[in-house]
């Protein structure tokens, strides 16, 4: 074991960490950050042998060997950030290589946004509880580790009582600076009682630049309240983002994850919630497209902490190329936690026989009156309806085209907001994996 | 419009037609009647260029065209329509969508203009009149979670929209109750024209009731083994198939 300390990328990563200015914040997140180092250092980089990472080996990040400090130089010219998805008018933050860009826009009441630094400052009880709260130490929890303890750029996003934020977008780019570096960002979001909130992220940077991001959110939910988070990965296929999403709610609140990973080298999502109050919903939807060599791994942890609580997973994924997919969603439910409902899906469509999909549901129930299902599919296209298509005057591509956008759209087609899930449709089919359905790469 | 001469067709290795023979001029509905596992599925199935099928001779001749070297679409294109025996359910493609797609493509290749979605619109609402299907069938997605009877009239419809020469009716009776089959029948009168042909392939003589056709083909083990008037039809239905020594039948109908 102490073999995989001695990992050279670890070494650097420890190097920067002394090497970096200062940083701000109290004496309780100084001693958080240095406890940090020392698991990373012990726990080494997650490799084969560690089990939620065997499917997603970290080649790529090794090769490039990012730096992990932030710097204190300002930042590029920022014309890397793509057009908003929901509109120019949206209430948008930006981040450029995992640093906040520009001024954090005005809000109306009830909605409060302040940069990491700021948050600790205005809301340090809440967040010396919060933030000690993710799981730092073992191999597993290695890039969690390294996130704390380069704590320093993020975001605080707060939404008082009974307050509805509408909706916020947050651009992450990266520029060509950006590829050498590993943005260690961390994003705090509170809703207070009855607050709701609509989250969109949109990944994707004008040029293909080389970005590399590890990003945690940890978000708590008060009573009644409601957070929508979709996620748009759009990013090069050079990219490499690491999230982790951790979600604490309490009674009848509800989290909904939209994910669509639609670019991105290498992208990982960990997605849990902690359903710690009696009635409250967790939905974990999400659609992936994948061509070339690219990977995208889902892996999603549901706790059900309190009775009649409800969860649901529905992925669909498209896989192409040399490709790679993960799922792994896991639920678990406590002795207690009566009269829950869990759903599990995640169907996979291999349009290459070089493509690989790692699919596993995991169920761990020990409460009573529990309603669950789950099922994991994989397969090719319906060759029926390819030839029922074709028989109607359409080509063999076209058919092809429509069916495999019409398997991810079951993912669209559940989204609240319909005018964003139109784009996403037309963006799904614009990614699609065209060589494998009988057209030509370039059009 | 459709010649067929001497028609050798296997599935999965295993002959099922073998030597078969059939013309039909323009403007006539020609029945296909026969027992189970004669081959009039596969029938159906050659001419609209199913995967599978593998034609070991003959030729089929459509319009001057072998119809045979055309992909499926191609035929499509060219006007040959198949109504599924079992239309088959394709969740997530809208109806209305996945029909003006297809029509497009066909005109496309016609060399037509394309329809916009208004002018296609107005066409859905004419086709639908006509043939008393309500408009509920095209916000839905194609053939998903309907009845036997709503599936097979999606077929007619989608004849009614597409406009084909050539049209071959694969048991469209199959799995209706007889409201149901008026229904559908009702619709494919409505389509008939001078310059358009059916054949429609049955089991049973009651769809021939209803749509009367110009001539009546027995399908028996690969080969058309009798041909009549609507007449024979009615013979088959009181006698069965059993009567065709020749063609070594060993079912008979129910």
């Amino acid at each position: 074991m102490t073999q995989t300390a001695s990992h050279p990328l670890i070494e650097q990563w420890a190097k920067d960490f002394r090497d970096q200015p200062d940083p701000s914040g109290p004496d309780w997140l100084q001693q958080l950050r240095e406890n940090a180092v020392a698991d990373f250092v012990s726990a080494g980089l997650p490799g084969r042998k560690t089990e939620a990472w065997k499917y997603t080996p970290l080649r790529v990040l090794e090769q490039r060997a990012p730096q992990a400090g932030w710097l204190r130089k300002a930042p590029g010219a920022g014309d890397c950030f793509p057009e908003p998805v929901i509109g120019k008018e949206a209430l948008t933050v930006d981040f450029l290589n995992g640093q906040l860009f520009g001024k954090l826009p005005q809000t109306a009441e009830g909605l409060e946004l302040l940069s990491l630094a700021d948050g600790l400052e205005a809301f340090g009880q809440q967040c010396q509880e919060l933030i000690p709260a993710i799981n730092t130490s073992g191999t597993g929890r290695m890039f969690a580790a390294l996130n704390t303890a380069f704590l320093q750029q993020g975001l605080v996003i707060r939404v008082g009582r009974q307050a509805n934020a509408g909706s916020l977008l947050l651009r992450w780019a990266f520029d060509g600076e950006g590829t050498s570096r590993l943005g260690n960002v961390r994003i705090v979001i509170l809703l207070e009682e009855g607050a709701q909130l609509e989250l969109i992220e949109q990944f994707e940077s004008a040029d293909d630049s080389a970005g590399s991001l590890n990003l945690i959110t940890q978000v708590e939910l008060a009573e009644d309240s409601s957070l929508t988070h979709t996620r748009i990965m759009s990013e090069s296929d050079e990219a490499v983002i690491l999230t982790s999403t951790e979600v604490q709610q309490f009674a009848k609140s509800t989290y909904q994850y939209n994910g669509f990973d639609l670019g991105g080298g290498l992208v990982r999502h960990e997605l849990s919630s902690r359903l710690a109050g009696t009635g409250a919903m967790a939905g974990f939807d999400g659609a992936f497209v994948l061509d070339r060599k690219r990977h995208v791994d889902n892996h999603i942890s549901v706790d059900h902490a309190a009775p009649g609580c409800s969860s649901s997973q529905f992925f669909r994924g498209v896989l192409g190329g040399r490709s790679r997919g993960v799922f792994n969603g896991k639920a678990l439910i406590r002795p207690g936690a009566d009269e829950s409902s869990v759903r599990q899906s995640n169907a996979n469509l291999l349009l290459s026989g070089l493509a690989e999909i790692d699919t596993k549901p995991e169920l761990e129930i020990y409460a009573d009156e529990v309603e669950a299902s789950h099922g994991a599919t994989v397969g090719q296209l319906d060759e029926e309806a390819v030839f029922y298509l074709r028989s109607r005057g359409l080509s063999d591509a076209m058919a092809r085209r429509l069916l495999t956008g019409a398997f991810c759209h079951a993912v669209t087609d559940r989204l609240a907001n319909r005018g964003l899930a139109a784009q996403l449709s037309a963006l799904i089919d614009e990614v699609m994996p065209r060589s494998q359905i009988g057209e030509e790469p370039t059009e | 419009m459709l010649e067929i001469k001497n028609l050798h067709a296997t599935v999965g290795g295993k002959p099922i037609l073998k030597g078969l023979d059939l013309k039909i001029a323009s403007g006539e509905i020609h029945a296909v009647m026969g027992p189970n596992g004669a081959g009039k599925s596969t029938l159906g199935n050659v001419i609209a260029g199913r995967d599978g099928y593998e034609v070991t001779a003959g030729e089929v001749i459509y319009q001057g065209k072998n119809l045979l070297e055309l992909e499926p679409e191609e035929r499509a294109c060219e006007g040959v329509f198949l109504a599924f025996q079992y239309p088959v359910e394709i969740p997530g493609v809208n109806n209305t969508y996945f029909l003006r797609a297809a029509l497009n493509a066909q005109r496309k290749y016609r060399g037509q203009p394309e329809l916009d979605s208004m002018q296609f619109l107005k066409l859905v609402r004419e086709k639908l009149e006509i043939l008393h299907i309500s408009d509920d069938l095209l916000h839905r997605a194609v053939n998903e979670g309907f009845s036997g009877g709503e599936k097979k009239r999606n077929e007619i419809f989608q004849m009614a929209v597409l406009e084909p020469s050539l049209a071959i009716l694969d048991e469209t009776d199959s799995g209706l109750d007889i409201d149901a089959l008026r229904l559908v029948a009702k619709g494919v009168n409505r389509l008939r024209s001078a310059d358009r042909s059916m054949i429609v392939v049955t089991h049973y003589q009651r769809l021939l009731d209803y749509i009367v056709p110009d001539a009546v083909h027995v399908l028996s083990d690969g080969k058309i083994v009798a041909s009549g008037d609507a007449k024979l039809a009615l013979k088959l239905e009181d006698e069965g198939y059993s009567w065709l020594e020749d063609g070594g039948i060993k079912a008979v109908a129910g």
